[in-house]
């Protein structure tokens, strides 16, 4: 039994690997929760998997096969974590997607990283991806409420202006 | 002494909230702090004077031998008193001078921090300590240069001092580190000179604490960040960078200068140095056309002077040290301040601008005569003897001497000049021309001037006082023998004299031929060309442009390569491990247990549903496959008699999908899935494959060895006993375990507050969001519940549904101690049945069955934890101790008190983040 943990336990972690290194940022939060999963089991195996009672102990004392509890609690609390910062992840990517308009791994850094105010900007302008423009798309709209003019390539526009509109 | 210091450290915690409520009047208070350390140390002179010091120790690292020691000596107590009593003056000018500032509480706060640094600095004796105190003032005169950071020529003139005299800690560092281990102590008062000088790391030793020292005191060639930290306000620059800060550096050669000293490249280096830094900080005194400026010169000069006279190491050269030294910060400071006043009465600081200004500022004007005339050397004031002895050190050498005395006499002609710059060019003679009308300053403005350039003059009058009690015992610290101290004004027609009478003659002649020295030396272009500001611009552009190039080559921004390069970094490792095992340790899994076909199933659904996730493109599958491999998770838990953690995995994943679902809908479609270019998906796909393979390995060799120990085995035998629960992994997560819990759950709790921040605004940002054209729809959400709910059958059968589940939530908290439940299952299920609620008929009506806001019970449940642990505190027991009571057979305790604590963080942590979710996206 623990063989075939063993490499559903590798099998997970290749394919969170996988969907983090995946173009879309959706992808990349659901890898983390994949990634976990693989984690968390292979943490719970390492108590070896030999259990045929619940950790469950009466007065009489604890069966003599019985699972092993501790990294039972250690997962227990694993999973739980894992879910707050499977939300906040989510919470950063709807977040970044109302700021940005844009949901790809790569053109997040473009968008989000804006030179310190004191140096000189780079030679290179921002505002020619065209991920920035549908987030300058959804700021015009906030403002004016009118549907953006040059409606971007890539993704959502409209979705940007509803995002935009609530900001 | 430690109390001194915690008494300043508590006047700054309160500098801001004071200033911000008494504004200006709160230096008056402030100030309160280092008057009384002042008075402390007042109250020490006679003991000191008698040649006794005081040691306080506080255990730091007993382990390493490095302790907290203060210890006051002569050279110690003659440091704290200027510190403190010219901090106390400080602080008072510092309230008038930035009385309008909106900062001035940050400004009290930093002044004093600074003090605390400073004050730790000289009493410490230990090497460590000192050391610590030393980077604290570098980081504190930090700040203040950089006060006005919205000025671009403060915030480099703080950077630049930063860097300089940071790196000259680094040094200082090492230095100190190598005399430690050759002096074989860390306190500076056991370190024996004659052991260290012979030895063969002397060099390196030296060198490296020079560097720290000669950073710090601005000697050349580092001495340019002085003149460019005037950026500061006047305060700081009076205080740190003349009186007290800059001469640390110069504090740490004479408290090493009976265990460094005394060699003769010691005495070349310290005598070179100082005397070229002396001249060319004059030369360039005189060329300034700023008022400030100007001083910031002659304190580089003065400060060349004090290493100088270190160097000598004679009778009169070290006698010369203490005197000047004091004799300096009391005219400086004077001065500082009183040009400070200057520029604030009249909005200028420019020589040409100023004039007659003795007619507005009388007060002021006092003040800058004596003060200037100390400055200048002139009887009767301490100035005066302090050259006298100074000169009568160096012809003591000698030839070489005798050179210097000649250097020193044309330098010490240039400081005059400049003292007259200050006083008879600022306040007699024709009306100057002023921005504003000048005024008279306020009382905290010419106090502090006119106290010191008093001091000066009653030290050098009644010279026999400063004598008896400060320089004898200063002179006694900073010398490696005895040294008889004798100051006088009137010794008789020496050499000394005749150099002196050459200085006033030789200043007088350059003050009056000011305008012409200053052409003449402006004329040497080709020396002002070559700044050491301009070699500083160039190199540090190199350096960062070298940065630069080395950051884009690894921060360039890919996610995805970072990821790429970190994964195959780690399989790398794992790796070498692999290869490194020996055959007994890569032996395939014999015993194992027996194939369990619910577990083996709950593999299989797990990777499927996680691959089918990993490659399918609709948002629908995404949230059904990944659904589905949480649920084998909890198949393998199950059948793997895990049924707390079964429990948590499918109320996790419940909710996960909730979350999923809510989210989803406002984001776009995900059309793709992995990279665009086929090369970078097959690297990936490389990426992935590698670091599973490596996991596997990795976990096939860990369940072939046998389980090592019998952890596993006292917990089960110690839980009913000691826990008094028979739901072992219950009682591992609230008592035995506990204080990891309470860590978890305030993360949980903090992820909590950050992502619902993140996931949109309160009720009211959501109230101004409805009045935008599209949000018709998402209010209702809020409102009425949402529209997929809509009909009336299911409404009707959520309702007793949701009470159940609130029920049933509370039934497992309180079993949980002994059969499967307990707070964080308890938590998710409660949380579940508030959410049926909130989708069914609206997040009002959610929050109003609550009553508490969600946020709240976070709080409380942490709170409740925590003070579940501190009952075992108050019986005298480590922190989370369990303590039990037994009213009519039911067993009550602490655990489960904590566990309720961990049942309402978990819940309102999830509620916080769901119901806004829901309120922003139903």
């Amino acid at each position: 039994m623990e063989i075939i943990v063993s490499v559903t336990v590798g099998l997970l972690v290749a394919i969170g690997i996988w969907m983090l290194l995946d173009r879309g940022l959706l992808r990349v939060v659901l890898g983390i929760v994949v990634l976990g999963n693989g984690v968390n089991l292979a943490v719970f195996s390492a108590g070896r998997l030999d259990g045929r009672a619940a950790a469950f102990v009466t007065e009489a004392g604890a069966p003599a096969l019985a699972a092993n509890p501790l990294p039972q609690a250690l997962v227990l609390t694993a999973i739980v974590i894992g879910f707050a910062l499977f939300v906040f992840a989510l919470a950063v990517l709807k977040r970044s997607f109302e700021l940005h308009g844009n949901v790809e791994t790569d053109r997040i850094t473009a968008v989000a990283e804006k030179p310190a105010p004191d140096l000189p900007a780079p030679a290179a302008a921002q505002p020619a991806t065209p991920a920035s423009g549908a987030a300058a798309a959804a700021t015009t709209t906030a403002t004016a409420g009118t549907k953006p003019a040059s409606p971007p390539a890539a993704l959502g526009a409209g979705k940007g202006a509803a995002a935009g509109t609530r900001t | 002494m430690l109390a001194s210091i915690g008494l300043i450290v508590l006047a700054m915690s309160i500098a801001a909230p004071l200033a911000g409520r008494m504004g200006e009047r709160a230096g008056w208070l402030l100030a309160l702090a280092p008057l009384a350390a002042f008075a402390h140390f007042l109250l020490q002179m006679p003991l000191v004077a008698g040649g006794g010091v005081v040691v306080q120790t506080l255990a730091w690292v007993p382990a390493l031998d490095v302790g907290l020691t203060l210890r006051l000596d002569g050279l110690s107590l003659l440091f704290a008193l200027l510190i403190t009593g010219i901090g106390t003056l400080i602080v008072l000018y510092a309230g008038a001078y930035l009385s309008d500032h909106h900062h001035l509480g940050r400004f009290h706060a930093y002044l004093l921090g600074f003090m605390a640094a400073m004050l730790g600095l000289v009493l410490a004796d230990d090497m460590i300590a000192m050391f610590v105190f030393w980077e604290l003032t570098s980081v504190t005169s930090f700040l203040l240069i950089a006060f006005q950071h919205d000025k671009p020529a403060s915030r480099r003139a703080a950077l630049q001092a930063l860097l300089i005299t940071g790196g000259g800690g680094l040094a200082l560092l090492a230095g100190l580190i190598l005399l430690g281990n050759v002096g074989g102590s860390w306190q500076f008062s056991a370190l024996s000179g004659g052991a260290i000088a012979g030895h063969a790391l002397y060099p390196a030793i030296l060198a490296l604490v020079l560097i720290g020292a000669f950073t710090k005191s601005a000697q050349l060639p580092f001495h340019l960040w002085l003149p460019n930290a005037m950026a500061a306000p006047t305060p700081v620059s009076a205080y740190l960078h003349s009186a007290t800060m800059v001469k640390a550096g110069v504090y740490l050669l004479a408290r090493l200068n009976p265990a460094l000293g005394g060699s003769p490249s010691w005495s070349t280096i310290l005598i070179t140095v100082g005397a070229a830094t002396a001249l060319v900080g004059a030369v360039l005194a005189i060329r300034q056309t700023d008022l400030k400026r100007v001083l910031a010169y002659t304190t580089v000069t003065v400060l060349g002077q004090l290493t100088m006279l270190l160097g000598t190491n004679t009778h009169y050269g070290l006698q010369a040290f203490a005197i000047y030294l004091v004799a300096h910060a009391f005219y400086k400071a004077a001065l500082f301040m009183a040009v400070g006043a200057i520029d604030h009465a009249t909005g200028t600081r420019q020589i040409a601008l100023l004039g007659g200004l003795i007619r507005h500022m009388p007060l002021t004007g006092f003040a800058v005569a004596l003060a200037a005339f100390s400055n200048a050397g002139l009887p009767p004031f301490f100035g005066f003897i302090a050259k006298e002895f100074k000169y009568a050190g160096l012809i003591e050498l000698g030839v070489a001497g005798w050179i210097t005395t000649a250097v020193m006499i044309l330098t010490n002609a240039l400081l005059l000049t400049a003292a007259g710059l200050v006083f008879v060019r600022a306040f007699l003679g024709r009306e100057g021309c002023y921005p504003h009308p000048p005024h008279e300053v306020s009382l905290p403005m010419w106090i502090g001037p006119m106290l010191l350039a008093i001091g000066g003059f009653v030290f050098g009058a009644f010279n026999n006082l400063a004598e008896v009690w400060l320089i004898d015992a200063a002179v006694q610290a900073v010398s490696r023998t005895a040294v008889p101290v004798h100051l006088y004004l009137w010794g008789g027609f020496t050499p000394a004299l005749v150099a002196s009478l050459l200085t006033v003659a030789l200043g007088v002649l350059f003050y009056l031929q000011r305008t012409r020295l200053r052409r003449r030396l402006s004329l040497w272009r080709v020396l002002w060309r070559v700044s050491g500001d301009m070699i500083w611009d160039r190199l540090l552009k190199r350096i960062f442009a070298f940065a630069t190039r080395v950051a884009d080559h690894f921060q360039h921004g890919s996610l995805r390569q970072h990821i790429s390069w970190l994964v195959l970094a780690i399989a790398g490792f794992a790796l070498i491990g692999i290869v490194a095992s020996t055959a007994d340790e890569l032996v395939w899994p014999e015993l194992t247990s027996p194939l369990n076909l619910a577990a083996a199933l709950g593999c299989v659904l797990a990777v499927a549903g996680a691959a089918a996730a990993a490659t399918m493109p609709g948002r629908v599958a995404l949230v059904a496959t990944l659904g589905a491999s949480g649920l084998g998770m909890a198949m393998i838990f199950l059948a793997s008699r895990a049924p707390d953690v079964a429990i948590t995995q499918l109320m996790v994943e419940t909710l996960t999908v909730i979350f999923l679902a809510l989210v989803l809908r406002r984001l776009p479609p995900t059309r793709l899935v992995g990279s665009r270019k086929p090369a970078a998906r097959r690297f990936h796909a490389l990426v992935a494959v590698v670091l599973g393979g490596v996991v596997t390995a990795m976990m096939l060799m860990t369940v072939s060895q046998p389980l090592p120990g019998d952890i596993a085995r006292w917990y089960l035998d110690n839980s009913l006993p000691g826990g008094k629960g028979a739901n072992v992994v219950n009682v591992i997560l609230v008592d035995f375990r506990a204080l990891d819990t309470l860590g978890e759950i305030l993360v949980v709790g903090l992820a909590g507050l950050a992502a619902a921040s993140l996931l949109g605004g309160g009720r009211n940002t959501h109230a101004a969001g409805t009045a935008g054209g599209s949000s018709a729809r998402h209010g209702q959400g809020a409102r009425e519940g949402s529209a997929d709910f809509g009909s009336v059958l299911l409404r009707q059968a959520i309702l007793p549904l949701s009470g159940l589940l609130a029920v049933v939530s509370l039934v497992l908290l309180w079993r949980g101690h002994n059969l499967p439940g307990g707070g964080f299952i308890g938590g998710l299920v409660a949380a579940s049945a508030t959410v049926l609620l909130a989708l069914a008929f609206g997040v009002e009506r959610a929050r109003a069955v609550l009553r508490v806001p969600p946020v709240a019970m976070l709080a409380i449940g942490l709170a409740v934890a925590a003070a579940a642990g501190v009952v075992g505190l108050v019986q005298g027991e480590a922190f989370l101790t369990g303590n039990w009571v037994f009213p009519g057979g039911l067993a009550l305790g602490t655990p489960l008190l904590f566990d309720v604590g961990v049942f309402l963080t978990v819940l309102g942590a999830v509620l916080h983040m769901l119901l806004r979710l829901i309120e922003r996206e139903a």
